[in-house]
């Protein structure tokens, strides 16, 4: 589902970004900024897709503040989560159920 | 237990006055917010890893910038930001709570690390804040499409673009505003779509403008509108969508001619190529915990639908629940601010800090203050309230409106026709299953209820909110079951 490159991190001036880190997404390597969301991770990386529905229905993020649901991923450690209320820390492992590793939700 | 004399629930523009004004009368004051850092969603800061600059510069981010500082600097303010305010219990209901004959209320902690939680109080402020209206249009679902204060959001605080060409929809000022910042980010925007008719949106802008001069930082619209026009950005008025279009995710979007009302009028579609579609109707005050605390709610449209009721010293209809900013009614992050003052003023006589008198004193000036606002927030409201019921008549029979368990508004108006007594959105939620995902129906509540509203002939006042139950979010069954202390305990 890496189907837009369209989104893209802002160069910021008046904030500094920390070192990158390296996350896996679907058994792929990420590079993402410790502290910003899984949601922007994701997003700046190109997906657009963060899970799928029951129906087989695509979903991304929407209200991008805990309350739609719609971002939820499976990050081991943690379980079902909302990408936009989730920190990047190193090492982060997720599961979208749209990859190709074979893990998704509910097998978290 | 964990105890303390006031529970803030929210640290955005209403619970950062409050909790500053608290602590300064030597109340012992604890402030819960979900999000990692204070600031709530207007003053949404960027990561703590990110250094530098927290909230953007600019007039209208000054009014935050002063909150954070005074709420930072004020001593013995305890901070459970990361931390979700899952449920509001009487202390009979929240198992022994040792030495604390005076608290009226156990908040009911979440936490990733620290896990449940309780802390004993004896009052309760719920700043919870507000969401953007949900509008299910056909195609809402798709990925790319996303509210504007979400958008906002990944600009403001996460310094990310979340696509490269938008399309901005909806009735409320905010629209401009974000579509202002995304131009200035370096994105293209294939246009600007406003529901009202052009004068009403003029008036609306010069009228407030009018307001000698405080409400450039309020709406900032003239700099937003000039800026947009200088670009050849596409601003429309009096068009809805019709429809998100796209195979995997958006890639156009349909807008439709509408009257004043909002309803389908003759004229040609349009359709804008574009990866992200901004929706932007208005906000719905986030009342879940004054709901499932059992507070009496009562139905303001022109303040974003159900809003917790409360007297004027912003105290709820339960004793020992106050509520303050948009959980008492959309007004914007400045009278949100003088209501959470209000309220800790209010508080602080109930809990005999001070006297009547000294309580009266304390709150004429900020009385008058909000009275100012109120003149301001109330023509707002009634120039950008959005028409209920022609946004739920956008949803065509195939269209998701429970997002969550994907209840389409074909099967729930086929359930309406079937069983012609449910007048309820309880009722329907339990027939329909809408509402009894993961959100909690807070995505489907106002177009479940309009489109019962609709097919009942009802008052959507009388149709009601969803019940909101404990706990208020999902939470994990593992972190629930950590901190059952078994058996013995019942």
């Amino acid at each position: 589902m890496k189907s837009s490159p369209a989104s893209r991190r802002l160069p910021v001036h008046a904030v500094v970004r920390p070192e990158p880190v390296s996350i896996m997404v679907d058994g792929e390597a990420l590079e993402a900024y410790p502290g910003e969301s899984l949601a922007t991770a994701l997003l700046a990386g190109g997906r657009r897709a963060f899970r799928a529905t029951r129906s087989g229905a695509l979903r991304g993020p929407v209200c991008n503040m805990g309350v739609c649901f719609d971002c939820v991923v499976v990050v081991e450690t943690l379980g079902e989560v909302r990408a936009c209320m989730t920190a990047v820390r190193a090492g982060l492992s997720v599961h979208t159920g749209l990859g190709n590793d074979g893990a998704g939700h509910g097998a978290g | 237990m964990e105890q303390a004399d006031v529970a803030i629930v929210g640290a955005g523009p209403a619970g950062l006055a409050a909790a500053a004004l608290l602590a300064g009368h030597g109340a012992e004051v604890v402030v819960i917010d979900e999000r990692p850092r204070a600031g709530g969603q207007i003053y949404r800061q960027p990561p703590a890893t990110f250094r530098g600059e927290g909230l953007p510069p600019g007039r209208s981010y000054a009014a935050g910038r002063e909150l954070l500082a005074a709420a930072a600097g004020a001593s013995g303010l305890r901070w459970k930001l990361g931390t979700l305010a899952w449920a509001l219990f009487e202390p009979r209901d929240a198992g022994p709570t040792p030495g604390r004959g005076e608290a009226t209320w156990v908040v009911a902690l979440a936490d990733e690390e620290a896990g449940i939680g309780r802390l004993a109080v004896r009052h309760v402020l719920v700043a919870a804040g507000a969401y953007d209206l949900p509008v299910a249009f056909p195609g809402w679902t798709l990925p790319g499409v996303m509210s504007a204060g979400g958008v906002q959001a990944f600009v403001k605080s996460e310094k990310l673009l979340p696509g490269g060409c938008f399309v901005l929809a909806g009735a409320h000022p905010l629209l401009l505003v974000v579509a202002d910042q995304l131009l200035r980010a370096g994105a293209e925007l294939a246009a600007v779509v406003f529901a009202q008719p052009r004068p009403r949106l003029r008036d609306g802008a010069s009228v407030a403008l009018g307001l000698r001069g405080r409400v450039a930082p309020v709406l900032g619209l003239a700099g937003p509108l000039a800026r947009l026009r200088k670009h050849g950005v596409p601003l429309l008025s009096s068009h809805l969508i019709a429809a998100a279009e796209g195979a995997s995710a958006l890639e156009a979007v349909r807008i439709a001619p509408v009257d004043g009302a909002w309803r389908p009028t003759a004229g040609p579609e349009r359709r804008f190529s574009c990866d992200t579609l901004a929706v932007g109707y208005g906000f719905v005050p986030s009342t879940e915990l004054a709901r499932q605390a059992g507070a009496n709610h009562r139905w303001k449209p022109r303040e974003g639908g159900w809003v917790t009721d409360h007297d004027d010293w912003m105290r709820s209809s339960l004793a020992g629940i106050s509520v303050a900013g948009e959980t008492a009614g959309i007004a914007g992050a400045e009278q949100a601010a003088e209501e959470g003052r209000l309220a800790a003023i209010g508080i602080l006589r109930e809990l005999g800090a001070l006297d009547g008198e000294q309580a009266a004193r304390a709150a004429a000036p900020v009385r008058r203050a909000l009275a100012r606002r109120r003149a301001l927030s109330g023509l707002v409201a009634r120039r950008f309230e959005p028409a209920y019921a022609a946004l739920a008549a956008l949803a065509d029979e195939e269209t998701v409106v429970c997002r969550c368990e994907e209840v389409t508004a074909g099967a729930l108006r086929a359930a309406l026709a079937t069983h012609p007594h449910l007048g309820s959105a309880d009722a329907v939620k339990l027939v329909t299953r809408a509402g009894m995902g993961p959100c909690q129906g807070r995505f489907c509540m106002l177009t479940v209820a309009s489109l019962i509203a609709a097919a009942s002939g009802r008052e959507l006042a009388e149709v009601g909110p969803f019940h909101a139950s404990a706990p208020v979010k999902p939470l994990p069954v593992s972190q629930l079951a950590a901190a059952w202390p078994g058996p013995d305990s019942l």
